[in-house]
Formats: structure tokens, sequence, C-alpha cells
């Protein structure tokens, strides 16, 4: 018996466990591809347009941070899939995380893994069994991706090496979550450091290609690889290569480190805890669970805010007269506006963690005890609904604050109304909290997550595919005008709002009449 | 071995039951899980409520808890409907659930604190210290690295630490060594001297037989038997000196 025994067996078994959310993950990527590459002969038709807009993009550092660099302006392939390359790249990475971490560490938190461990199945075959997981998902959507852009009527050779660069992105998502979900005995804290490796690598990426003294830093970050690739005019053909030796060194770390740990320990030993507390209610529960969580988010939500901010479109021409003052302030407020609805969809996942938490518990008797310990049912709804909201608002506060720090301390105007702009989305965001919220009431952790995957692919594609104004605005991401550069209007931010209190007060209303249960 | 059993509490009409459900019906999807189960519990008794597993124990409990609502029959906790003011009901009570599940970042400590303060009790004003040292629980450990046992601890130490009314414990024992066992043998012999009621359920018969005045045992969903020891070696036709396990598994045949 080898430390791999029983992988198959186990891969069968996480297959099934997997049936659902990763094929209805994987068609929301594929649609967004097929739809960005059935879009560009409208957006992009002649090689003068691409030629143009190739330009305005490269010019704006924001852009190119966010993005990457167009670096063939007569290609359509790469104008097509500029959002797709390392933007939605780093998208699909969550689902690597997920895949990996639910049949790694969250079965050793749960003990779950001890049960598998005591048959005769090898030390490592939870995590090669997750690998081997990760990376076929990663290869079949690569194929899938390439195989949409090419019916999407972009060249074939082009979306190939595409999706080779997308099958190489999940392959080092996948290695980095199986290296994170060995770090920690907590799932939570294992997926924080994931997403912190993750976004850290798109972080290093927007750096080296936006400054140009720094052009170098590209070449660090697996993402920046994707651009390298030039997938679309004179392929590297060995960049894929890095991609593939990344990931095995990041599995085979990840391997090394279970090999020399205990079940459902972590490289980093938990600190002894507080031998009390002054928590009283849910209320204070919740807030006790997500401190730490949100103190991160916190940080990171700043970070990428005052990177985007301070990259907001190049001033140095322009600033010299007061008319390109004005031009480079309406161009700042579009190029909030545009990140914006992005930040509210990111911002969105941490008060759906909270509520399906809150689902969790319940499904494995926490909630049981605290509801036979004095807490009353509205209680115990309201701690994760008021919290979500809040979190959410906060959330996106400090968005828009650094927004507009990074932009000011770049040189550009103060009258951007960044924060009034960020809290504007608010209410898209209380909207989800809201589904999440039924989904609680229904004991179904996954309504929040799918509504989120729900309505971001309906708002990133539904342009892209000219989809009917009515279907595409059922997204809250797509109801609210793209403030500042559209005027304000409060008739969509009252109806969302309107919304949001009614799934919250149903799904409470539910929560309080009905049976409490285990498992 | 058998003394308690046999010191019979009376069954007095005047006094009201702390617990009572009659006729209790509860479905789940297609599995009806109580189907008509009757339960008295005195004010001061120990009361075994026994049955094989799967037999509707842990539902029962749930309804009179009021995290169930019961699809047909009546319940009643201290007089009162659990389903409509269960808050309220919770403060004179303590549950200890079956499978013991704790926050898995929050230390023993911290859990205790939390479980007490929403019962509207002060941690340092109760017995909780003096239940922590008799447990040998380490407060400071996070749920996650606790042993079955030491989780169901944490529940116990919660549960103990006041003086409540009423003490529901769903097979308090079965994650804690001898040891422990022992201590909460005693822990529950204080709280029934100062009148405490205690609703233990369980199917380690040994100690039901130990602990408890009366007994109920349930099958499918139905009370098949209720009473004293005594009682029930009279309905079983049993011989005078018949186990509590004896009288269990003639109930089954």
């Amino acid at each position: 018996m080898t430390a791999a025994t029983g992988s198959v067996l186990l891969l069968r078994q996480h297959l099934r466990r997997d049936r659902i959310i990763v094929p209805v993950w994987m068609g929301a990527l594929v649609l967004m591809a097929f739809a960005s590459a059935s879009a560009t002969e409208t957006l992009f038709g002649t090689v003068q347009d691409r030629v143009r807009i190739a330009a305005l993009v490269n010019d704006q550092a924001g852009l190119v941070a966010l993005y990457g660099p167009i670096l063939d302006p007569r290609s359509v392939g790469e104008l097509a899939m500029s959002k797709l390359t390392v933007l939605y790249a780093l998208f699909s990475c969550v689902l690597y995380v997920v895949v990996v971490r639910r049949h790694t560490r969250v079965e050793e938190e749960s003990g779950r893994a001890e049960l598998v461990a005591g048959t005769s199945t090898g030390r490592s075959a939870p995590l090669v069994a997750a690998v081997a997981e990760g990376a076929g998902v990663a290869v079949v959507l690569g194929m899938l991706v390439a195989a949409a852009d090419a019916l999407g009527g972009l060249p074939v050779a082009g979306s190939l090496w595409f999706g080779l660069a997308w099958a190489g992105t999940g392959l080092v998502a996948t290695g980095t979550a199986a290296v994170a979900c060995q770090l920690s005995p907590s799932a939570r804290t294992c997926g924080a450091i994931a997403a912190a490796l993750l976004t850290g690598a798109f972080v290093v990426r927007a750096l080296g290609d936006a400054v140009d003294r720094l052009h170098w830093l590209s070449w660090f970050s697996p993402l920046g690889w994707n651009t390298q690739l030039r997938a679309w005019s004179d392929p590297r053909w060995w960049v894929p290569l890095l991609h593939v030796g990344v990931a095995a060194a990041l599995v085979l770390a990840a391997q090394g480190m279970r090999a020399h740990r205990d079940l459902g320990s972590g490289l980093v030993e938990a600190r002894p805890g507080r031998p009390g507390s002054t928590m009283a209610s849910p209320w204070s529960l919740a807030v006790r669970l997500h401190r730490t969580s949100l103190v991160l988010w916190t940080v990171g939500a700043a970070t990428m805010s005052l990177l985007f901010g301070a990259m907001a479109p190049g001033f140095d021409d322009l600033l010299s007269t007061g008319a390109g003052r004005e031009l480079v302030d309406r161009l700042g407020g579009a190029f909030i506006a545009a990140l914006l609805p992005i930040a509210a969809m990111a911002v969105t996942a941490f008060p759906i963690s909270v509520v399906t938490r809150v689902t969790r518990d319940e499904a494995e008797g926490r909630a049981e005890l605290a509801l036979t310990s004095g807490a009353s049912r509205a209680q115990w709804f309201a701690a994760p609904a008021v919290l979500g909201a809040l979190a959410a608002t906060w959330l996106l506060a400090v968005c828009g604050v650094s927004l507009w720090a990074g932009y000011r301390a770049a040189g550009g105007g103060a009258t951007t109304p960044a924060l009034a702009a960020a809290l504007g989305w608010a209410p898209a965001v209380w909207v989800v909290v809201g589904v999440a919220l039924v989904g609680l009431a229904a004991r179904a952790g996954w309504v929040g997550w799918a509504a989120l995957v729900g309505f971001v692919t309906l708002t990133l594609v539904g342009e892209l595919l000219e989809l009917p104004d009515w279907l595409v605005r059922l997204s809250p991401y797509s109801a609210l005008p793209a403030y500042p550069v559209v005027a304000w209007d409060w008739t969509p931010f009252a109806v969302l709002v309107l919304v949001a209190a009614a799934l919250t007060a149903g799904a409470g209303r539910w929560f309080g009449h009905r049976d409490v249960s285990v498992g | 071995m058998t003394e308690s059993l046999q010191s019979q509490v009376p069954v007095d009409a005047d006094v009201s039951p702390v617990v009572s459900a009659q006729g209790l019906v509860k479905s789940f999807r297609h599995v009806r899980a109580l189907d008509g189960l009757d339960l008295t519990v005195l004010p001061g008794e120990v009361h075994g409520f026994l049955g094989p597993n799967g037999a509707g124990k842990t539902t029962t409990l749930r309804t009179l808890l009021g995290l169930l609502r019961a699809d047909a029959g009546e319940v009643r906790l201290f007089g009162e409907d659990p389903w409509r003011d269960p808050v309220g009901l919770h403060r004179r009570l303590a549950y200890v659930p079956g499978d013991v599940s704790l926050w898995p970042n929050l230390s023993g400590g911290e859990t205790v604190d939390l479980l007490l303060r929403m019962r509207g009790l002060d941690p340092a004003a109760g017995r909780k210290d003096e239940l922590v040292e008799r447990f040998r629980l380490d407060l400071t450990t996070r749920a996650r690295a606790y042993s079955r046992g030491n989780r169901q601890k944490v529940a116990l130490v919660a549960a103990l630490a006041a003086d409540t009314d009423l003490l529901v414990l769903d097979e308090p024992t079965s994650g804690l060594d001898p040891l422990m066992e022992e201590v909460f043998r005693e822990c529950l012999a204080e709280h029934r001297a100062r009148g405490a009621t205690v609703l233990l359920s369980s199917h380690i018969l040994s100690e039901v037989e130990r602990l408890a005045d009366r007994v109920t045992i349930i099958r499918d969903g139905r009370t098949v038997e209720s009473g004293t020891l005594a009682n029930l070696r009279l309905t079983r036709h049993a011989t005078p000196d018949a186990s509590l396990e004896d009288l269990f598994l003639a109930a089954y045949r």
C-alpha cells in the first residue's frame, strides 16, 4: 500500500459530490468566453477600430492593471479576450480553491477524513484525488474555453493557445490551494491564504504590466504569463510549461507537507484560545467568528482599491490645461464607475460566507445548542443578516474611500464622488444577501453562492450576447446606473432596497416558523 | 443497585408535571418518527427515557424544546407550549445534545461563557470553575482539537453550572470515560438533591437503573412502558430481581 492507495475510489466519490457545482461553474465561465468571442465582430469590426481601441486601453494604466496590456493591437482575439486573459482567469481560480479545499481541509476539520483514513487508503489519497480533480477540471475547462472561442468566431490556433493559458492558470491555482490547505487546521484560514496568494499574483502582474520600470515583475506572476503567452499572435510555446512546472512544484511541496504532518493539524500550530469571553448573544458570536476575516477583507479591499485608484487614467500630457483637467476627471470617474460593479461582486462573497456559516451551524448541530440556550429564532436569524449587510456596506465604503485616496495621490481631481458611488452599489449586494438568507431559511447554503455566480454571469454575459434588457436587469449588478458617468437615479436604488428588505423579511418569517433540525 | 428506582415517587394528580406530552406525532417526509408518544415527567424526579436507536428519543426531546413542531398531539413544558415561547422556557432549563458540535475556532472557555450568558447567567457566579476542575476540562483548547468526550464536557459544564429547574440530557455520558461518568453521576445527584428535575435519555441501561426514579420505554415512536422499575416488573410479570436490561429486552420481544 502506498500513500496514494485509494485515491481513485476517492476521486470517484469527489466527482459525485461535485456533479452539480463544478459543471455549473464551468458552464458560466465557458458562456462568458463564448459571449466575449461572439461579440467581437460588432464591437471591433475593422483593423482600424481595433488599433484605436487597443491604443486607448494601453494608454490607461488603470485598464492595463486590470486586464493586462494589448500586445498586438491588430489581433481580434487579444482584444476580444482582454477581460478573460487575466481578470476572469483569476475568477476561475476560485473554483479550484473551492474544489481542493472541500475535499482536503474541510474533510479533516469535520472529522470525516478520519473515517476515510481508518480504511485502507493512503495518507495522501485525499490530496492526490483532490489535485487530480483540480487538474482534470483545469484541462477540460481549458479545452471548453478554446472551443467556445473558436465557435464564437476567433482564430482556432489562437483559441487553443488561449485555452492552454486557462488550463495553466487552473493547474497553478490547484497547486496553490493544495499548499494553502496544508498550512492551518482551519479550513477558513486555508481558504484565506489561498485567496491572498492568488490575489497577490494578480497584484504583482498588475504592477508589472502598468508601471513602465516594473515590466519584469509580470514574469513573476503566473497570471502575468497568460498575457505573455501571446496566444493570438506569435505564441511563446514554452509559457504553458512554466504553468505546469510551478503547479508541479506546488503540488510536490503540498505532498511533502502532508507527509510530515498529522491528520487535522496544520504547519502552523494553533495558538491556545482564551479561557473565557464576554459573548452573550448570537450577535456577539457572529462578530467574534467573523472579525478576523473582516479585517483581512478590509485590508484586501483597501489595498486593491488604492492601487487601482492610483492607476486611473494617465495625466502627464493632459494636466497642463484646464480643459484637460476636466477630461481627466471625467475619465477617472469613468474608470471608477467601471470598477465599482466588480468591487460590489467581489465584496458580496463576504456576507454570503457569513450567512452560509449559519446554515452549517444548523446542519452540524450548533444552532440547536444556541437556540436552546436562551437565544431566540429572531436573534439567531438577525445576526448574520445585520452583520452581512453592514459588512458589505462597510467594505464598499472602504473601496470608495481607497479608490478616491489612490486617485488623489496620483494627481487626480478631488471632485470624483467615489464614496457616494461605492455606497450606491450597496443595495445590489443586499439583494444577493437577501437571496442567501432565503437559502438559510430553506436550509440550502448553496443558494447564496448560486445567486452570486448567476447574477455575475448574467451581468457580464448579458450585454455581450445582447440579451433583452429586462432579463439582464434581473441581476442587481446590472440594475443600477454607472454613477458618476451616468446621472444618479433613485428609482432602481429604492427598488433594490425594497426587494432586499422583502427577501430578508420573508426569509426571517420562514425561519421563525419552521423546524430546526440537524443534518 | 436498584435503590433509586424502587424509591417510589407518588404519581399525584395535584402535582402538575414539568414535562407532559400526549399523543405526539411527528413525520419527516415519509418517516413517521413519533407516532402517538406519551411522556410525563414529574417535578423533582430523574426520569429515564429509553429506546433503541431510531426509536424517536432525540425527536421527542427536540419537540419538547420547541425546535420541532409536532404534527399532532400536545406538548407542555412547565405547563406552557414550547413552540410558542421557547426562549422564556429555555431560561429555566439546560440541554445537553447527544452529539455536541461546537464552533471550531472558539476555545472551550469561550463556548461555556457564551452558552451561560445567553441564558442570562453570569459565568463568574455559578459553579463553572468548580465543574471545570472536576471534569478536568482545559478551557483554552480550541473546540477543533477537542475529542468527543471533551466536547460533551463543555456542554455538561455549561448545563450543570447553574441551578436550573430542568435538565434535559441526551445520552450525556456516551463520550465520557468511567472516571468522568462517575463525576457526572455525582453532579446529577447534587442537582437532584436540590430538587431539580432531570430527563435523561440513554441506552446505557445500568446507568439509568442506577439514577432514574421512573422510566419511559419507547419503540417506533410510541410509548410501550412507563413507570417505576417495580411497576414495570409487575406489568411484565418479571421476577423481583429482574434488571432494567431484562425488562427492556422483554419490551422488545
